[in-house]
């Protein structure tokens, strides 16, 4: 089922060329696109002299790498330079880096196929990806569901094949939750093992790029081709757990596996059968189920959403209007520009979001929000650690709901906050953690679980993945659009 | 409590404007959300508190100079320029 | 009723780095606008900023300099506040724990400035505002700054004025800045209250910004001193608030306006790292440092025998200190060599620039030889000194302008011999001598200078003569 190696097989094979099958792939985009609205820029010329590239080297006779003229795309707080990077907001509509984003360079320099950039949540602040000022992705499985968010264009384009794989952002959930909606893989890497320069900040410390893919070792390839030291990230460690890949099919007969059972809290019922079912899946390859508590977890959203937003009212007051993207028509005075470009530059939940951390930092309720935040931050690190003395990965669901319906997420602001409860506190510690397809409920929704590792235990995690996948095949499936291969 | 003032003055820290008709209603929406994050203060937290997720220590740049972008690059995405600078012009 | 004046400074000091604090764009004064520039200092999305690993070793170097303590753990911090010449909306400083904490400048007067902290960050870009319209340079964003934060200690005019020239002078010693006010490099933030003489309690005080000048210092500093003091006398009060000096009238108006509520929430720059200053690099800093100006000073007073007026002159630019340690090697008195230096060299080094430069035609070697020539008694002071005219004119050496006839010729004998004849050729003032008349000797020895063309040292000629005569 491996997406990625089956087009390299493709391609080596001569079976087709890139540009055909980069044709292809944007071909089903145009079709698909207008109900998924997975893509808010195509950028075909890009893709097909990338492709071109790739069939020179291949009629050359020289050897291409696993990821050489796959096609793929990036979620749209990605800096592309020369390319439209808006983070799906008003205010940066226009805006065309003069730099790349070091995932991007990365994958560039291997001839990667870039398709063009995907919806979000403007600013990455949302879970179904409906605060995009360009409307909401949809999710391939069923239409009238929302791709989730805040990546939902990528797994949206990926769960309907009209990309191989995707890279999105995970602050607080925004890979692994759209991921669970679309019934794909998504991987959030351990805080600082790929490199941050590029993506267009929502929380810098929460903050971490990683792919969407159809498969656990696409999530292996994809990661290990990204996760490198960067020395314009300073806080950015690269790969410290080694190349994930070649341990993708370890045995894993007396792994522990725990379930904390605060995870299991608040979920619907069909989200924890199907988990506490991958969980007897699991035994029945070997490894052991501990259960434990982890009480400090119900503090993990509201200290989530305090530095979120602390961090994101710090890192949004640079659009004003003076450097790029949007400026207001009509003004009086500079302050006025500001203003004026601001509160019409910016969605409602993106304002919401800035006012709440401008408040948490604010004189007066630094040390009642902010600073008790970080010190439960630290608290919740430490219970982490704890809890990785009696296992090796923890198991649980990656959302407590599966998908909703389109216009549902807006109404209630601290409702939607509810839905990142089982994704944010793998932020909050900075540890790896990858959503995989577990199940579909009574609609045929898909349910996806989260395996959590330690911090730079990549290859752990996505070895249980892998053996899960092979498993329980399933549980993933392939959806009416796009690209067959 | 959450006070219109203290709206008035997150929004004027924020650089944004809110319209006086909707200051009743996002005062009352900050209040659920600060109730909402007052949940922390039921929490004992280790003081020591928390540095950095991986508590990296002295990544630096050395002190070598890299040729700055050309300013017409700098000035790309500006909405308004002049004379190579960034430009708010104000006169009408 | 007499008030006393307190005051404290918040000093803002550009490092000479070759890099800005969190990019490699140069930190060139100057420039064409928006040249030294890159994503990352314009703030672009996406961007990070890396520290400049320079920049805390030179802060490392102004803390030790003042005796300020070095921080085993430093971090950095957002100050947020939104302005254009402020590229991301903050400016990444350092609160909650600065690199350097406490330390002092020392005063002629004895008296210690205590320093509250000293902290690193970044400068702003610079505005232009032309016909109402704001023009953006970033050229200056993220040139690197310390800011020196000292305790309300400062208590006259004076004693702000030698502050800063202190802080100035050793800045430029230890070679982490220019300090030159005039392009900005240096700035300060005056902190200003009043008292009534002989009160503990400090006054409301208020707070000029961004001074330029030490003259403009003084003049503010004397202008809101007084504006303070007749506002309580007159039953007002300081309010506490932030003012600009305008220097075309003297008086000092205040700066912000309600756009502009400031409260900066500070919180940790989650883009940076901890800093992690080892104490085996505290102690390689420090013996770099060359010896600073007040030690200089108090050496050549005590050792050298240099007055103390003199002293302050040769230390107060590192160029000329090392100019005279130079030229003092070997001289049997170093301060003939401070003589020619605040003389004769002090007179074409006009201006403060000129000294601090202190760029003149003739070497440290050069002046010691010229001096050496004295010490031996081989020329007199007043054949040196017109030498040394020429040496500075040309940039040659005394031996090019002090002839074989010029020199030497004067020695024991030749002097024994030279009063002899002055004696013989002139019995009268012999006689007028002897019988009391004391000036008489003066033109025995005037004769004794003429016929060795000035050669012989005329103290010396005037005891032989005396006890030639008995």
């Amino acid at each position: 089922m491996g997406t990625i190696s089956k087009i390299h097989e493709m391609l080596v094979s001569g079976e087709c060329s890139c540009a055909e099958l980069t044709k292809s792939y944007l071909d089903e985009i145009e079709k698909a696109n207008p109900e998924l609205n997975a893509y808010v820029n195509v950028t075909p010329d890009e893709a097909m002299r990338a492709a071109q590239a790739v069939d020179k080297k291949l009629a050359a006779g020289e050897e291409i790498g696993m990821l050489e003229g796959v096609p793929m795309t990036l979620k749209d707080n990605l800096s592309t330079k020369g390319i439209e990077t808006t983070c799906c907001s008003k205010i940066l509509t226009g805006y065309k880096p003069i730099f790349d984003a070091t995932v991007w360079e990365i994958l560039k320099s291997r001839n990667a196929v870039m398709l063009g950039k995907t919806n979000m949540d403007e600013f990455a602040m949302g879970s179904s990806c409906e605060t995009s000022y360009f409307g909401g992705a949809m999710n391939p499985v069923n239409t009238n569901h929302v791709a989730g968010g805040s990546s939902g264009g990528v797994s949206s384009a990926v769960g309907g094949n009209i990309a191989a794989y995707g890279l999105g952002s995970d602050t607080g959930g925004s890979i692994r939750q759209p991921a669970s909606f679309c019934g794909v893989v998504g991987l959030k890497p351990t805080y600082g093992s790929v490199s941050r320069y590029g993506l267009i900040a929502y929380a810098s410390s929460l903050d971490q790029i990683g792919p969407i893919t159809k498969s656990v070792e696409d999530a292996s390839i994809v990661f290990d081709a990204i996760s490198a030291p960067d020395r314009r990230d300073s806080t950015c460690k690269g790969n410290v757990g080694g190349a994930t890949y070649p341990t993708l099919d370890n045995d894993i007969k007396g792994m522990k596996i725990g379930i904390a059972r605060e995870y299991l809290d608040g979920v619907r019922d069909d989200v924890r059968e199907a988990v506490l079912e991958a969980a007897k899946v699991y035994e029945a390859l070997g490894a052991e189920i501990v259960y434990f508590d982890l009480p400090i977890l119900k503090f993990a959203l509201p200290v989530y959403y305090i530095i979120a937003c602390a961090e994101a009212s710090s890192n949004l007051g640079r659009y004003d209007g003076i450097r790029y993207g949007y400026k207001t028509a009509h003004y009086n005075g500079t302050h006025d520009m500001i203003c004026r470009t601001r509160s019409e530059g910016f969605g409602e939940e993106v304002k919401r979001r800035i006012l709440l951390g401008t408040y948490v930092l604010s004189a007066g309720y630094y040390d009642a929000y902010y600073k008790k935040a970080q010190n439960l931050r630290g608290t919740i690190v430490k219970a982490f650690d704890r809890a990785f003395e009696q296992c090796d990965v923890i198991l649980a669901p990656t959302v407590p709901m599966t998908a909703f319906e389109k216009g549902h997420a807006v109404s209630d602001p601290i409702e939607t906050y509810l839905t990142d409860i089982c994704t944010v506190p793998v932020n909050i510690a900075g540890l790896p953690g990858v959503s995989v397809p577990c199940g579909f409920n009574s609609k045929g929704m898909p349910i996806g679980m989260q395996l959590i590792g330690k911090s730079f235990g990549e290859a752990q995690i996505l070895n249980a993945a892998y053996k899960y996948q092979q498993a329980a095949p399933d549980k993933f499936m392939d959806t009416k659009w796009g690209v067959r291969l | 409590m959450v006070t219109r003032e203290d709206v008035e003055n997150i929004a004027l820290l924020s650089k944004l404007f809110v319209p006086e008709e909707e200051l009743d209603s996002l005062t009352q929406s900050m209040q659920e959300i600060i109730n909402f994050a007052d949940e922390i203060n039921k929490a004992d937290a280790d003081e020591e508190g928390f540095d950095n997720i991986n508590n990296l220590s002295n990544v630096f740049h050395e002190d070598e100079v890299v040729e700055s972008y050309p300013v017409e690059e700098i000035l790309k995405n500006a909405p308004e320029q002049a004379e190579d600078h960034f430009l708010v012009r104000n006169r009408e | 009723m007499k008030y006393e004046l307190v005051s404290g400074f918040e000093t803002h000091i550009e490092l000479s780095t070759r890099t800005k604090i969190f990019c490699n764009c140069t930190t060139q004064f100057g420039g064409e606008p928006n040249t030294h520039c890159c994503p990352v200092c314009i703030g672009l999305p996406g961007t990070l900023p890396v520290l400049n690993r320079e920049v805390v070793r030179y802060a490392i170097k102004a803390g030790l300099a003042v005796h300020g303590e070095i921080a085993e753990i430093a971090k950095m911090d957002r100050k947020n506040y939104c302005y254009p010449d402020l590229s991301k909306a903050y400016q990444i400083s350092q609160l909650y724990a600065p690199l350097i904490i406490g330390g002092y400048v020392e005063l002629s007067n004895g008296r210690r400035i205590r320093l509250h902290h000293i902290h690193i960050e970044e400068d702003a870009g610079k505005l232009i505002h032309q016909h109402g319209d704001t023009y953006v340079d970033y050229n200056r964003g993220g040139v690197p700054l310390i800011e020196i934060v000292s305790e309300p200690d400062i208590r006259s005019i004076d004693e702000a004025k030698e502050y800063v020239e202190r802080l100035q002078q050793v800045m430029r010693y230890i070679g982490i800045s220019d300090c030159k006010m005039q392009e900005g490099s240096m700035r300060c933030d005056v902190n200003i209250s009043v008292r009534p003489e002989g009160s503990e309690k400090f006054g409301t005080r208020t707070e000029i910004k961004n001074m330029n000048s030490i003259a403009n210092i003084a003049k503010a500093m004397e202008y809101e001193y007084d504006r303070q003091v007749d506002l309580i006398e007159s039953g007002g009060k300081v309010i506490q608030e932030t003012l600009r000096y305008d220097d075309a009238t003297g008086t000092t108006s205040p700066m912000r306006s309600k756009e502009d509520a400031h409260d900066y929430r500070y919180f940790r720059d989650p883009d940076l790292v901890t800093i992690n200053v080892p104490r085996e690099e505290v102690e390689r800093l420090r013996a770099e440092l060359p010896e600073l100006p007040m030690d200089k000073c108090r050496r050549y007073v005590n050792e050298l025998e240099i007055p103390e007026k003199d002293a302050l002159l040769l230390t107060k630019y590192r160029r000329i200190s090392e100019y005279f340690d130079e030229a003092i090697k070997g001289v049997k008195s170093p301060k003939t060599v401070s003589n020619f230096i605040i003389g004769q060299m002090f007179r074409r080094t006009e201006t403060e620039s000129d000294k601090e430069l202190f760029e003149l035609a003739t070497s440290p070697a050069q002046l010691n030889e010229l001096v050496r020539l004295l010490d031996s008694g081989k020329i007199r002071n007043n054949l040196a000194k017109s030498t040394l005219e020429k040496m500075l004119d040309s940039g040659k050496g005394a031996l090019e302008f002090i002839s074989e006839s010029d020199m030497g010729g004067v020695d024991e004998n030749a002097l024994l011999e030279l009063c002899r004849k002055a004696i013989e050729g002139n019995p009268k003032a012999v006689e007028d001598y002897k019988n009391g008349k004391e000036k008489a000797i003066k033109s025995l020895v005037g004769n004794v200078m003429k016929n060795s063309r000035g050669k012989a040292d005329a103290m010396a000629a005037e005891a032989k003569i005396k006890e030639l005569i008995g």
